[in-house]
């Protein structure tokens, strides 16, 4: 598995669709740009932790 | 999930934004928040949750357990120039520590903001070392281990 996401590197760069707050939409992680992104992975929804 | 949700406006003070992502649906995250998340959290989550369809951008965070066919528990902290300061990957039955998340956040900005660096355990207010050979061999001198704590 190519492991590109290092600290001091640049994030991967991502387009993909979202659930946010009643609406979906598309997200891109470079439209955040100029702020801080706490991008966080979990397993999957309906899960306790 | 909702731990995060519950620090939200303390990371939003610091102008840093939340984004959750699984390789569950958008349809399978409105469905969640609507039947579970919004009783634990008025209002429901109030950042974005991304779908990861087949865990292809977990893959390029090297996050994705092609097995299991989920993402696991992966976190980066991304700086506004898009450059990862701080990572951290759990195992899917280990919660994160968010009070820690939003220390790191505060670290990453006091280092880019002022050039200095965060020694171990270090908290706003605490002394922080400017870098430099006259610093080499003294650090000594004006930190010790115990102030980490």
């Amino acid at each position: 598995m190519p492991m590109e996401a290092r600290v001091g590197k640049p994030a991967p760069e991502f387009e993909t669709s979202a659930y946010v707050k009643g609406e979906i939409k598309k997200i891109k992680l470079s439209a955040y740009k100029g702020q801080w992104v706490m991008l966080y992975f979990y397993p999957g929804d309906f899960t306790f932790v | 999930m909702t731990a995060v949700a519950v620090r939200y406006q303390d990371l939003q003070t610091l102008g840093a934004e939340i984004l959750a992502i699984s390789v569950d649906s958008p349809y399978t995250h409105k469905v969640w928040q609507e039947g579970e998340l919004a009783k634990m959290v008025p209002g429901g989550l109030p950042y974005p949750m991304l779908s990861d369809p087949g865990g292809r951008i977990g893959q390029l965070y090297g996050v994705y357990d092609e097995e299991a066919g989920v993402d696991i528990r992966g976190r980066f902290l991304i700086d506004p120039d898009g450059i990862i300061q701080a990572l951290e990957i759990l195992a899917p039955a280990i919660g994160r520590n968010v009070a820690e998340m939003i220390r790191q956040v505060k670290a990453c900005q006091h280092v880019r903001d002022t050039g200095e660096a965060t020694p171990a355990g270090w908290e706003p207010g605490k002394i922080a070392l400017k870098p430099g050979s006259e610093l080499s061999g003294k650090v000594c001198e004006i930190w010790s281990p115990e102030m980490a704590f």
